[in-house]
């Protein structure tokens, strides 16, 4: 393996990512250039995606400031208000304080050298954290309690401002402005404001098709930017993920979940540019948004979706299949729902929510179990009991009164956390909270068992601290396993989403969601209706088995041994 | 250089009922003087891993200092331990535990030299460069994987990390011990070369007595937690003056087939670290025990069967016995104790017993079948103890320990009753009782 040149120059085997991009910058910029192409051309919805960043920024960050104050709120009630008030800041401090934690590595020394004091190293860390946590509590207090804090609000409120004109004002190749499919059938027999004249269908299968080229050549092209990487930039030669992907890339079965889930994700993505007509005027307020239909008389008349609808139903007597138009010419690729919403428009935004709650929940878990498993497998004792004893008492409760029991009692107080997604958002933090002792579980002895590693005991020997020999000695073992448990569970949290919004206890309405669909669609399966469930049933079972699929890979894909077995399998193979 | 003094290192058992520690290393004293290479010898278990961790702080001591040029390092804490880590590192076992195979050689390296701030980000590649170099690798090796090296070249790698801060002293915990043998050799040559480079200091563990006898100036040999024996290797190799040293060598096989001295056994296992004898920690299974005045002359067979007798005793007598098995012993139901009567069948069975040791040993079982282990063992320390048991001159244990002698010249010292001026030599004694 090891070659045996000698005479080489030191200066020259000096292979950094900086000096080879200096050396040859032209890969690089060349896939730079098309990557900003690709974006361009969607620019619209680029920004539509920063605006929802903004907007879920927004609400985290709303929702950690009201936390303090509303503590104080429930302390002034019972202490008085001094106390209230004590504990306010009290809480506000050690939120910063934790904020402050994993950031502060990232601040310069030279912020608590200039305080002038003669600190060691490890109290150099610490200044370090209360400095930031006091400058945060600073800002957050001037938000708060001065007028700075109506200058700040308007300054927040014109970038988001802005950002939201600009992604209605930008163009972007799949929006519906560009390729419409809306439009009113003209006496003659043609269409009317439709994409080029052509009919809705033909129109919604341009864009939709648009949509999936998009997506598949931006996959395609951040694929290609890890190949340029590897072979134009890297230092080593090869590196363990090397097989990690090899491996990955011949696993046909682990390949075809990745479709599945990309196909999902995609819808999901771009909910807005694949269904026929806008969740907005279709789904969120029929009353309030009219279409133009050609009538019997050969007249062009205006209609609410909400009458429209009514007239669409497919409930066993009446039916909108899959492939046709309803009576209002409205293009229904899936057909539509028995309460005549359109079908593929409530799928790919249902697809939306499964997703978003899926990785919320998944997300949440996995960063609580990651964070306590590292821990409780580097200082161990103490630190690995309590986690045992809390994990273990959260999984004695039965997940699903406690689903029940929480949604009804924050829904009813009308909470701000359950507004969100008609409830989504607490259903995922529900999720989020029994899960992640089950993912601890999991991932619990290979964090052991890399915690007896003797680099560990190595990394100490010369001084490391503990959070950067976690972060770089302990976590990148463990990423692995967490990645399986969370594409295995991901498909649990979908079907969980959607079997509680089938009881009923959910997601409310009008927030689209799989589970509903099925619900609604369950007493026509035998009529001509059959559509309304089973589409969802069947996008259900495959987006579950799909990530199952792409777990079993990932777990394949990791496993070193499996080189080895193969291996070993030919050989006995071609011995026989 | 580094001055051990009663150095002890316990490990919590970790039960909530039984909170008696195991003591890995249980009170030793010795120094290693600025660029010598001290070997440290045992079998498995005796706790020589234990006491180089110790000695670069990856285990807190329970007790006792470690002067590292005066400095307690036992006692320093944060910032100071932090820089003082710089002087004193340790070359691993396992090459293949000991490196992350999710870093570059390089990032491996380079990993002490980031976390001391060392120079700029240019001066640390550059150092590491001439690191590999040093220890044999290519510069070019930088962003190769761990994987992609064979186990010596991977110790090599290790060796090159140990050696990034520049320390002066190294704890080298059995470097060589997973290897194969044709590269060991390379390694021992590599790390004599570099002590002579950069003026280590070396704590060599290791349990291949020929490594040690080759690359050491003096050795240390460990029993139970104790050094037995510590001086210089050759003197030690050729004359050892304690009875487990001459037992430890006498395993080695000779080269010179008309050697005289023969093949010690040792007869049974090392005890429980967490229950270590009250007097001598060897002697359980010591070839050269003290045996008190008027019993020398046993047999050797009655002296086995003796010595096993105590150790039941002092098992029972820590065993505790759930009320439940007190019952069933009470109603002559079978308990996981053997009875008395059968283990004193077993053990005195099929070797002569003289009437007078009879008698005394009829009493002590008697005393111990009715559960009165402590005073059973009384008893018999008061026939058959000696000082190696600890018991002193009233004739009942005292863990008396014994002290340490020098036998040479050169300041070896032993730890071992047996130089004591009214005892005999134990070459002697060994040779008589084979
Ligand atoms: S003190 Fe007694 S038991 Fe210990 S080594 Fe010396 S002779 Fe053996």
């Amino acid at each position: 393996m090891s070659t045996t040149q000698t005479d080489v120059d030191k200066r020259d085997s000096d292979k950094s990512f900086r000096k080879l991009l200096g050396e040859n910058p032209r890969p690089a910029a060349v896939w730079l250039g098309v990557l900003a192409l690709l974006l361009a051309l969607e620019i619209g919805r680029v920004f539509a995606g920063i605006d929802t960043l903004f907007a879920v920024i927004g609400f985290v960050v709303d929702l950690f400031a009201a936390t303090p104050a509303a503590i104080g709120g429930n302390v002034a009630g019972t202490l008085g208000p001094a106390a209230g008030a004590v504990a306010t800041v009290v809480f506000g401090f050690a939120l910063a304080f934790a904020v402050s934690i994993p950031v502060s590595e990232y601040v310069p020394d030279a912020t608590v050298d200039v305080l002038g004091l003669e600190l060691s190293r490890r109290g150099h860390r610490w200044a370090k954290r209360v400095e930031l946590a006091s400058a945060l509590v600073a800002v957050a207090a001037l938000i708060a309690y001065t007028p700075v804090g109506g200058a700040f609000s308007a300054a927040i409120a014109a970038i988001t401002g802005s950002v939201d004109a600009l992604s209605s004002a930008l163009p972007s190749l799949t929006s519906r402005e560009l390729i419409s499919n809306t439009g009113h059938r003209t006496p003659d027999g043609g269409w009317d404001d439709t994409f080029l004249g052509l009919s809705p269908a033909v129109a919604w299968a341009i864009r939709t098709g648009l949509v999936f080229a998009y997506a598949t050549a931006l996959l395609a092209w951040v694929w290609r930017g890890y190949e340029t990487y590897r072979t134009h930039y890297r230092g080593a030669d090869w590196t363990p993920t090397d097989d990690t992907v090899r491996r990955f890339r011949s696993n046909y079965w682990g390949l075809f979940g990745f479709a599945i889930v990309f196909i999902f994700v995609v819808l999901a993505l771009w909910a807005p540019a694949v269904s026929p007509v806008e969740a907005e005027h279709n789904i969120y307020e029929p009353n309030a948004n009219g279409f133009e239909y050609l009538d019997e008389n050969g007249e062009v008349q205006e209609v609410n979706h909400v009458f429209a609808n009514l007239d669409s139903r497919s409930d066993g007597q009446n039916t909108v299949g899959l492939l046709s138009y309803d009576d209002y010419d409205r293009w229904a690729p899936l057909g539509t729902t028995n309460r005549g919403q359109d079908m593929m428009t409530h799928l790919s935004y249902g697809a939306r929510t499964s997703l978003t709650i899926g990785m919320t929940a998944i997300g949440l878990g996995a960063f609580v179990a990651v964070v306590l498993s590292l821990l409780s497998a580097y200082y161990k004792g103490i630190t690995d009991i309590a986690t045992v004893m809390t994990s273990d008492t959260i999984q004695a409760v039965p997940a699903l009164l406690l689903i029940m029991l929480v949604s009804v009692v924050f829904q009813e107080a009308d909470h701000p956390i359950a507004q969100p997604l008609d409830g989504g958002l607490l259903l995922a933090l529900i999720f989020a909270f029994t899960l992640w002792p089950g993912m601890w579980r999991a991932i619990r002895g290979p964090s052991l068992q890399v915690s007896e590693q003797e680099w560990v005991d190595a990394a100490k020997s010369y001084g490391q601290t503990p959070l950067r020999t976690m972060q770089k000695h302990m976590a990148p073992y463990i990423a692995g396993y967490i990645l399986i448990y969370a594409s295995l569970l991901i498909g649990g949290v979908i079907i969980s989403t959607a079997a509680l919004t089938f009881l009923g206890l959910g997601i409310n309405p009008p927030t689209p969601e799989w589970g509903r669909l099925i619900d609604g669609g369950r007493t026509y399966v035998a009529t001509s209706s059959w559509h309304v469930a089973t589409v969802p049933g069947i996008a259900i079972v495959l987006v579950v088995v799909a990530f199952n699929a792409l777990g079993d890979a990932i777990r394949d894909a990791i496993d070193p041994e499996a080189d080895v077995d193969e291996a070993e399998a030919a050989t006995a193979g071609g011995g026989a | 250089m580094v001055e051990v003094r009663d150095l002890k290192t316990y490990y919590d058992s970790g039960s909530l009922l039984d909170n008696r520690p195991v003591k890995a290393v249980d009170g030793v004293s010795f120094d290693i003087r600025r660029g010598e290479t001290l070997g440290l010898v045992g079998e498995s278990g005796c706790g020589k891993t234990t006491l180089g961790r110790t000695l670069i702080q990856l285990e807190d001591a329970t007790d006792g200092e470690i002067f590292f040029d005066g400095t307690d390092i036992t006692e320093i804490r944060g910032d100071q331990l932090y820089e003082w880590r710089q002087n004193a590192q340790m070359v691993f076992q396992d090459p293949d535990s000991s490196l992350n195979d999710r870093m570059t050689v390089g990032e491996i390296v380079r990993e002490p030299l980031d976390v001391h701030e060392w120079k700029t980000p240019a001066e640390r590649r550059e150092r590491v460069r001439d690191l590999l170099d040093k220890v044999g690798l290519e510069a070019e090796h930088y962003y190769r994987y761990p994987h992609q090296f064979s186990g010596g070249q991977r110790q090599r790698i290790g060796i090159a990390r140990t050696l990034a801060l520049n320390p002066e002293f190294i704890v080298l915990d059995e470097p060589v011990s997973a290897l194969d043998v044709s590269v060991q050799a390379e390694i021992i040559n590599l790390l004599e070369d570099l002590q002579d480079e950069f003026d280590l200091t070396y704590l060599f563990i290791a349990h291949d007595l020929s490594v040690v006898r080759h690359i050491c100036d003096r050795v240390a040999v460990m029993y139970l937690g104790n050094i037995m024996e510590i001086g210089p290797t050759e003197e030690l190799f050729t004359d050892p003056a304690n009875p487990y040293t001459h037992a430890l060598l006498s395993a080695i096989p000779k080269p010179d087939p008309t050697a005289s001295r023969d093949r010690i056994t040792l007869h049974g296992t090392p005890p429980n670290p967490r229950y270590p004898p009250s007097g001598c920690p060897f002697s359980t299974r010591c070839p050269a025990r003290i045996r008190p005045d008027g019993y020398e002359e046993l047999d050797d067979d009655l002296w086995d069967s003796l010595n096993s007798f105590r150790e039941i005793l002092r098992e029972r007598m820590r065993a505790e016995r759930s009320i439940r098995e007190r019952l069933r012993e009470r109603f002559g139901m079978e308990t996981r104790f053997a009875t008395m009567d059968d283990t004193y069948e077993e053990l005195f069975g099929d070797v002569a017993v003289p009437d007078e040791v009879e008698e005394i040993l009829t009493e002590v079982a008697d005393t111990a079948g009715d559960h009165d282990e402590a005073e059973a063992l009384d008893r018999f320390n008061q026939a058959f103890g000696s000082v190696c048991d600890g018991v002193g001159a009233s004739g009942v244990d005292e863990g008396v320990k014994p002290a340490f002698h020098q036998v040479s010249e050169s300041g070896r010292l032993s730890y071992c009753h047996r130089h004591e001026s009214e005892y005999r030599e134990t070459a002697d004694v060994i040779e008589a009782r084979n």
